[in-house]
This record gives C-alpha cells, structure tokens and sequence, in this order.
C-alpha cells in the first residue's frame, strides 16, 4: 500500500501542494489536474526526488519520507521515456540488475508482454515513441518496486497509438498487483487505464468517482482562476 | 556591389540597395573580419621563407619545444577534463552547496585574470618560498610547471563546456537511474558521463587548443628555458628577440596549421556526432 499523509510542497511564492493525503491499494489511481498543478511535484515527492516541505510517504507500513530514490523501492515512468541512449532496449531493462534488482526471468517475462523481443538488440534512439514508452515502463517493473508512479507516460504520443497502448499497459500493472499511481491531464487516457480517480485542484485532492468527474471538477476549477 | 559580390545576386540597381539594406550586418562584418582576422593571417603566411623554415626544421630546441608544447597541453587538458568532470559533478548534485558556489565563481576567474597574474599566483603557491622541499625552485621552471600553468588558464573552458553539455541533457534519466538503485554517484558514471560524449570531447580540445596558446603564465612559472620548459609559444617570442624573424615566421606557421588541425578535429568529431544523433 501507498499512503500520503498531509504532504505539503511551496516554490516561492506559490503553494504547490496543501496537505495532500491519499491512500492507493493494488489498484491503478489516476491523478488529474491542470497542468502546473502540482501532478509532477507529488509524484516525485513520493520517488523521493523532491523533499516535501511537509508531511510523510509510506509505503506498506514503512515511512520512507527521509530516504533516498534508490531505498525506497520505487518504479518511476517519467513524461519522456528518459532511455539510457548508450545502452540497448535490454540493457535499459536489465540495468536495476546492476544494483541487484529484479532478475533475469521476471524481465524477459516483461520483454515477452510488452512485446519487445526483437527490439532487444537496439539503441533506443531508432525505436518509434510506442516502443520507448514500452520499454521505459518494462525497465521500471524489471526493478521489482513496490509501488509504481507513471507521470502521464504516453503524452509524447499520437491518440490512435496511446489508445492501442493503454490495455496493453493497464494489463501488465494490473497482472502485477501493486499500487500504481497515474497522473494525466487527459479525461479518455484516464477512464481507459484507471481503476479510482483523483483530482488535484488548487493543492488539494478530490476524490470523485470517475474521469470525467474529475475533468469537470478541474474545468470549473480553471473557469474561476 | 560588394553585397551583390558576396551573394551572388542579380546585378540590378534594385536588387543591389535590397541587398544591401538586408546584408548591412553581414556588409559591416565582411571587410573588418577580413582586415583583422584573415590579413594578419596572409601578413605571417606571406612572410614564410625557405631558408627559415630549413633553418628552423634543423633546430632542435625547435622540436623539443614542439614536444614540450604537445605534452603539456595534452597532460593540462587530461587535468582540466577530470576537473571539469569533478565540477559536472557538483553542479548536477550538489548545487546549493558552499564549494559548487566557490568553484562556478572560480571558474570565471581565469578567464578574466591577466595571464601574467595568474602565472605569478602559481609562482608564489608553488614556488621556491612553498615548495622548496621539491627542488632548488620548487615546482617552478619545471615541465611540470608548465602543465599546471597551461591547466590553469585551460580548466574553465573544459568546466564550461561540460556544464553546457548539461543544460542540454535529459536531467529525467537521473531522477530514473535512482529510482533504479543507483546513488548519485554511480548515475554520474553509468547514466551521464556516457550520454556527455560529445560535450566531454569538446571540453577536452578546447581545453588542448588554449594549453597550446598560452604564454604568459607559461613564462611566468615555468619560464623560457630551452629544451626544457620552453613550448612553441615561447620560441616564437625568442626567436623575435633574437632577431631570427624567419626562423619565428615558420614556428608561427607550424602553430597556425596545428590550431587548423584542432578546429578542423572537433568540427569533424562534431558532424560525426551530430549524423549519430
């Protein structure tokens, strides 16, 4: 489980996040907002990239607010896939091996699900978007983290080829059974991949029931700024 | 017309004032680059004799001051390099800190210091006074001090382009590499140096091309000696003392065509990386 507890984040002047709370189970939660909204902020507060002004990051029952990215057992699928250009599509996946983690056959299961068994070979620059998305995701679930953050994972793509990806996706988190935290700004990439639905608006977090609730909850919040 | 003749335009009288209020920039720029760049240039090629470059060829303090040229700059830039990694290192990580503070403000002083200044500073923090215990001059008037002076003025230039290397790199691929596991650290090594190619090459023959350069501080600390400390920049200055202008002319030209090579190198290596990318 991955719980946020009254977390709280500034950049001078402004208040990016005002005592965030949220618990997410093995379930994919999608974070919606504007953008600038703070979406970003929280999720690499809880990667431990950012310190949070305020506030604690559990995950399970362990308080992982004062550690480092690389104790704290997370998958972080950036908004570029971020691939390693020096290394190949399998190097990129193996890497976390170097640290002793993840192994050997729970990546080549993942090579084989998302498809990427001829691509092995390859330096990512030659790889189409879907691809390195593919492979930015594969490399974070090769880590075997406890919990995963994807932050808005397919926004450098084209619709019609997002729309292909996202079952392909939403299969692969949800055979893994962990806490999956997605943020989108994107009302349809939000109702095909999540499970439960947040709104973050002015700081805050809603809970509502679906994305499109979401999404009408962030329009008034940008009809009144 | 020099408009029309520089861009081969229609020689119509209309065309010719277009031209020339479009290009007026370019037409300002052409005869001073030409005046300042390119004919003091033709002034030393021109000059160029065959008995001097006989006699010069001949000189052994001639291509030992070559090699001590070589050497140095290439010792200096390697230094500079390893530095500028070190400094790559604070600005990604450690940018808030006190020593990331003191080593970016440094980084400028070099370039703004009389070279002379900075020969002398390396003199006195290195010199018989402190350093006597290394020898009759300390590290003065030594090859050695010869690398350290060409380093000084060279390691800013080397920070820079590292640094510049990393404004423009994906800073999202650190923030991944940790969450993989790796420290600060061991991301710098696997995941930022390898995608700093380009930028750590670049660093390195800038870093080479001003080693070979520099005179000042090279005279000031490790002085003129020749065979020993003396580099190509300081046997051009002898021989005009001397009065040997030819044998300085054909120094002089082997030092433009070596500064050619470089350029010529990074504008290579620079194709090469941009076709790869």
């Amino acid at each position: 489980m991955l719980k946020v507890e009254k977390v709280g984040k500034s950049f001078h002047p402004r208040r990016v996040l005002r005592e965030v709370s949220l618990s997410v189970d093995s379930e994919i939660r999608v974070i919606m907002g504007l953008n600038g909204g703070g979406k970003s902020t929280l999720l690499k507060i809880i990667a431990g990239i950012w310190p949070a002004d305020s506030g604690n990051v559990y995950i399970g029952e362990k308080n992982v607010t004062g550690l480092s990215p690389e104790d704290r057992g997370i998958g972080y699928v950036p908004q570029h896939p971020a691939l390693f250009r020096h290394l190949s599509v399998q190097e990129n996946i193996y890497y976390a091996m170097k640290n002793g983690r993840g192994a050997v056959e729970d990546s080549n299961r993942l090579i084989a699900m998302l498809d990427l068994k001829d691509m092995l070979d390859k330096k990512p620059g030659v790889l189409s978007g879907g691809f390195q998305s593919r492979v930015s995701l594969a490399r974070a679930l090769a880590s075997r983290p406890k919990v995963m953050l994807l932050d808005e994972p397919l926004s450098d793509l084209d619709l019609a080829i997002k729309e292909n990806l996202l079952p392909e996706f939403k299969k692969v988190l949800k055979a893994l059974g962990m806490p999956v935290l997605y943020v989108t700004h994107d009302p349809r990439e939000a109702g095909l991949v999540g499970d439960s639905f947040s709104a973050l608006v002015q700081g805050e977090i809603r809970g509502i029931h679906s994305a499109e609730e979401a999404f009408d909850l962030i329009k008034a919040d940008y009809v009144s700024d | 017309m020099l408009a029309g003749i520089l861009w081969n335009s229609p020689n119509t009288d209309g065309n010719r004032m277009n031209n020339f209020r479009k290009n007026i920039v370019a037409v300002l720029f052409t005869p001073l680059f030409l005046l300042l760049i390119v004919y003091p240039l033709i002034a030393l090629l021109v000059r160029l004799e065959w008995n001097g470059a006989v006699k010069t060829f001949a000189d052994t303090y001639f291509w030992l001051s070559v090699r001590n040229t070589l050497c140095a700059g290439l010792l200096a830039a390697l230094l500079s390099l390893v530095l500028a990694v070190g400094f790559g290192y604070c600005y990604l990580f450690l940018r808030h800190t006190l020593i990331y503070k003191v080593a970016n403000l440094m980084n400028d002083l070099p370039i703004a210091l009389p070279h002379t200044v900075a020969g002398l500073t390396l003199l006195l923090a290195f010199g018989r006074k402190t350093c006597g215990f290394l020898g009759e001059t300390g590290l003065a008037f030594t090859l050695l001090a010869v690398v350290l002076a060409m380093f000084f003025v060279s390691y800013p230039l080397a920070a820079r382009t590292v640094a510049s290397g990393m404004d423009k790199m994906e800073t999202e691929i650190i923030d991944v590499a940790r969450t993989l596991g790796d420290t600060p650290v061991k991301a710098y090594f696997r995941v930022v140096l390898p995608t700093l190619g380009e930028a750590l090459f670049s660093g390195f023959v800038l870093a080479f091309s001003r080693s070979l350069s520099e005179f000042a501080a090279v005279v000031m600390f490790g002085g003129n000696l020749p065979g020993s400390t003396q580099v190509l920049a300081s046997y051009v200055f002898t021989k005009v003392e001397e009065g040997e202008l030819e044998m300085a002319v054909t120094a002089s030209c082997f030092c433009v065509l070596l500064s050619l090579l470089i350029v010529a190198t990074l504008s290579l290596r620079r194709r090469v990386w941009n076709a790869k990318s």
